[in-house]
């Protein structure tokens, strides 16, 4: 009883004790702050980082192909059962994307994804980062009439119309611009007959008979009528092609008029004008570019910093990239931007294009034109949460050993474990250093406790003479010792929660103050600082804090408990 | 004094280690002496003296000449060089730490001369701190009705009943010395120690004091050993121990 009785009243009359667990205070606030920011941002940074990347992805080499996904993901699935979510194949190709800014043309490299519409989104975290609202809805890789963000508002068929007649107007001055220049030009040689005198043309190799018989005559004016011949071509016998008309040879005879057999007629019908590409109405293949690859940074009239972007939605680009096979051969497609993705990975954003897949598989050569048969270049598989994907991606590998296949197979965390690990190495050092100011609050309240023994020689006498057990009067300094870590890392923890609570109103308040950006969201991507409190590591923050208080007040207790009475009861 | 002096033979102690009559409190050849580095500077050279139950002893001799010492001795703070200190018919200078304690807590009040009351503790907390140490957390809870009431009744025949939750701090010496004496009688003990309990108090307030020592004598049949050197106070005295030159004249 005496034992607590006195820890409370030495901790209610030292205030020295109390500034000497400051220290533990500020420790465990600090310690609990930047845990949960760093929480915070590790979290943030594994969905980026996560972000557009599956699970598990099954990928053949380079420009290498996984023929029949179908019987693959069957084969998958009897390997992981029930684990998995859903799966999608995914063309991939490195490629050049070339654009025209201002008459300018820019060309960046990118890694081409050929997904599926459907499928792709279930595997992923695509659709959310996708920037037009529709298309986050329900997606197609059609350019949409609405639903693009702020920053390229002025998006989309609205856009891409006011282009196209645009450009049309252009076109229609550079030709009214050319016939004005011609009639001048004709005008100037009619003037000027003798700049222009025409000379017959004399070869100066001699002539031959033969080439004096030819007849240079231009054809004439009358077109026979193919249609006609071909409609009623039965047959390859030039006698039984009917003739449509007669004309006189060089020589003076008559010949007949007639239309060879022409296996391409069809291709040669006069295209209606409603399939003509005209880009007012029409968009070539669609494709979605990281946001990043589009946008500069760039200056308005008053200095401030302003996003340009290169291209939009409604442009036009040309994706050139390689088919499979044995010859790999670059070939180009335009395709029309319909959408940006954004998923606040620099790393994803300025590399990753998306195209159809169908689309890609054709272009490349990755599909059968007979039998429609396509392969992909990787299996993307989504797990159910909780799954243990190492596990997955062992049993996987033990399915299509590298030794018979040419897969890597690989989790996402695999893609990005050294930048995983140096962030885990990080935080783990930084607990580290943490906990050494904690550890040094530890040795204050060691010398304080240390002071406080002595202060109080007298009193241990006492108690000892009254018949107190040396076990007693360590415990009264080692309850005073907990009792302070407590107080201490309780007002910490609180303090801490506070701080974290309120960390962007805080940040707000040193800008103001000190004039620095403390957190600018250019750089981080967030608005926030973003924030994560686990109640474990709150628990362990304290225990650890009130541990080392208690440690600290061992040896001054020790040295309490072995105090001689009457030595103690003659010190004055 | 001289039955005391009767049955003492300091040259032959092992010889007379029976129980002498009526003592409550005892010692043979009782030697301190205190080490200054290699040299050993004696302080008790055989002690023989006796304590009757319900006596009023005083310990008198020149400063330094070894009655607080002694007086820790009886107590069992400190551990004698040689010789023996029986209590209640049973040897207590060799007992073990736990039962020491249980002792000095239970059997013993003890009285010092700078009062050596706990600052953070209020009149009445200070009376109470012999019980708290006796008991544990949950029997005290239990008791502490009782042992308030015997807290205040104490307090209040050593005339502090009115200053019950004043700090030591605020008290004169004489009221200090006065709220140590109810804390020494808190257990009701067999033995009063006492070390010069008035030596640091003027006249008023030791007569004071000593009155309140002797009405309490009375009134609860102590024994009381008290340390002095005022020869007017040993007076009262029933028996007179002088030391000189560490052993009983
Ligand atoms: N820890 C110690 N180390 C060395 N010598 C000591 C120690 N304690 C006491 N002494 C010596 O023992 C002798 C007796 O001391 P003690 O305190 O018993 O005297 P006292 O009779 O009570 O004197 P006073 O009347 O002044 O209180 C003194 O000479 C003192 O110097
Ligand atoms: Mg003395």
């Amino acid at each position: 009883m005496y034992k607590l009785l006195l820890s409370w009243r030495y901790l209610r009359t030292r205030f020295i004790a109390l500034a000497s667990i400051v220290s533990v205070t500020l420790g465990v606030a600090t310690l609990i702050v930047v845990n949960s920011v760093m929480s915070g941002f590790v979290f943030e940074m594994k969905t980026r980082l996560h972000g557009i990347l599956s699970d598990i992805e099954v990928a053949a080499p380079l420009l290498g192909q996984i023929s029949h996904p179908e019987v693959h993901m069957r084969i998958i699935r009897d390997v992981l059962g029930d684990d998995i979510q859903s799966m999608t194949g995914v063309v991939r190709s490195p490629a050049m994307v070339t654009f025209t800014v201002h008459g300018r043309q820019m060309t960046q490299q990118v890694m081409l994804l050929g997904i599926d519409d459907e499928s792709f989104g279930q595997v992923t975290d695509f659709h959310p980062y996708l920037q037009n609202e529709n298309k986050k809805e329900a997606f197609t890789f059609n350019l949409e009439e609405s639903g693009y963000p702020e920053y390229v508002r002025d998006s989309g068929w609205e856009y891409r119309r006011s282009k196209a007649q645009q450009q049309k107007r252009i076109d229609l001055m550079r030709r009214q611009q050319q016939a004005y220049y011609d009639t001048v030009a004709a005008d100037y040689i009619a003037d000027n007959p003798q700049l222009y005198q025409q000379t017959a043309y004399t070869s100066p190799v001699a002539a031959s008979d033969d080439d004096r018989a030819i007849d240079y005559r231009p054809l004439p004016a009358q077109a026979p009528d193919f249609d006609k011949i071909h409609s009623s071509n039965q047959g390859l016998d030039a006698s039984e092609i009917p003739a449509t008309g007669s004309y006189t040879g060089r020589d003076g005879k008559t010949y007949r008029k007639f239309k060879p057999y022409d296996p391409h007629a069809e291709f040669r019908t006069q295209p209606a004008a409603e399939d003509f590409f005209d880009p007012e109405k029409d968009q070539h293949t669609g494709i979605i570019l990281g946001l990043a690859i589009s946008k500069r940074k760039t200056l308005d009239e008053a200095g401030n910093k302003r996003d340009f972007y290169m291209v939009r939605p409604g442009d036009d680009v040309q994706v050139i990239f390689a088919t499979v096979g044995q010859n790999a051969k670059p070939v180009s497609e335009n395709c029309t931007l319909v959408d940006f993705y954004s998923s606040n990975m620099h790393e994803y954003d300025s590399s990753f294009a998306f195209v159809p897949i169908k689309e890609l598989q054709k272009v490349r050569g990755m599909m059968d034109p007979l039998t429609g048969d396509s392969t992909v270049s990787s299996i993307q598989i989504k797990m159910k949460p909780g799954a243990d994907l190492d596990k997955a991606r062992d049993a996987l590998i033990a399915k299509f050993p590298p030794e018979q296949y040419p897969y890597d197979i690989h989790t996402w965390q695999d893609t990005q474990r050294p930048l995983l690990s140096a962030v885990n190495m990080e935080l783990t050092i930084l607990n580290l250093l943490l906990f050494m100011i904690i550890a040094v609050a530890g040795f204050g309240i060691l010398a304080t406790f240390f002071m406080i023994v002595v202060e109080k020689t007298k009193d241990i006498g006492v108690l000892k003479a009254l018949g107190a057990p040396s076990s007693g009067v360590m415990s009264i300094f080692l309850g005073y010792g907990m009792s302070l870590g407590m107080v201490g890392t309780g007002a910490g923890i609180a303090l801490g929660l506070l701080f974290v609570r309120y960390i962007n109103q805080i940040a707000e308040i040193v800008q103001v103050v000190t004039g620095q950006e403390v957190f600018d969201p250019e750089i981080y991507y967030f608005s926030e600082i973003p924030t994560i409190v686990s109640p474990m590591m709150v628990a362990l923050v304290g225990l650890g804090a009130i541990l080392i208080a208690v440690l600290a007040s061992v040896l001054p207790a020790l040295r309490a408990a072995r105090l001689h009475p009457v030595e103690a009861l003659r010190y004055e | 004094m001289s039955n005391f002096e009767s049955k003492i033979d300091a040259e032959d102690s092992v010889a007379t280690l029976q129980r002498p009559d009526k003592a409550l409190m005892w010692t043979r050849g009782l030697e301190k002496s205190y080490r200054k580095g290699s040299l050993a500077v004696p302080v008790l050279n055989g002690v023989d003296l006796e304590i009757e139950a319900g006596s009023f002893t005083a310990i008198i001799g020149q400063s330094g000449s070894g009655k607080s010492t002694l007086l820790h001795l009886l107590a069992t703070l400190d551990a004698p060089c040689a010789g023996e200190v029986h209590f209640n018919n049973r040897r207590i200078d060799n007992l073990p730490a736990k039962q020491r304690e249980k002792l000095r807590n239970e059997q013993f009040g003890l009285i010092f001369q700078f009062y050596h009351l706990l600052p953070e503790l209020s009149t009445l907390e200070n009376v109470l701190v012999p019980k708290m140490v006796q008991d544990g957390f949950f029997s005290y809870l239990k008791n502490k009705s009782n042992y308030l009431k015997r807290a205040t009744e104490l307090l209040e025949m050593v005339g502090m009943g009115h200053r019950t939750t004043h700090k030591p701090a605020e008290l004169s010496g004489g009221e200090m010395q006065r709220t140590a004496i109810a804390r020494a009688l808190i257990s009701d003990p067999s033995i009063l120690l006492a070390d010069e309990p008035t030596g640091n108090l003027d006249e008023e307030n030791g007569d004071e004091v000593m009155e309140t020592l002797d009405r309490l004598r009375q009134k609860e049949n102590l024994t009381v050993v008290m340390v002095t050197h005022d020869n007017a106070l040993a007076q009262r005295a029933d028996a007179v121990i002088r030391l000189i030159s560490g052993k009983v004249a």
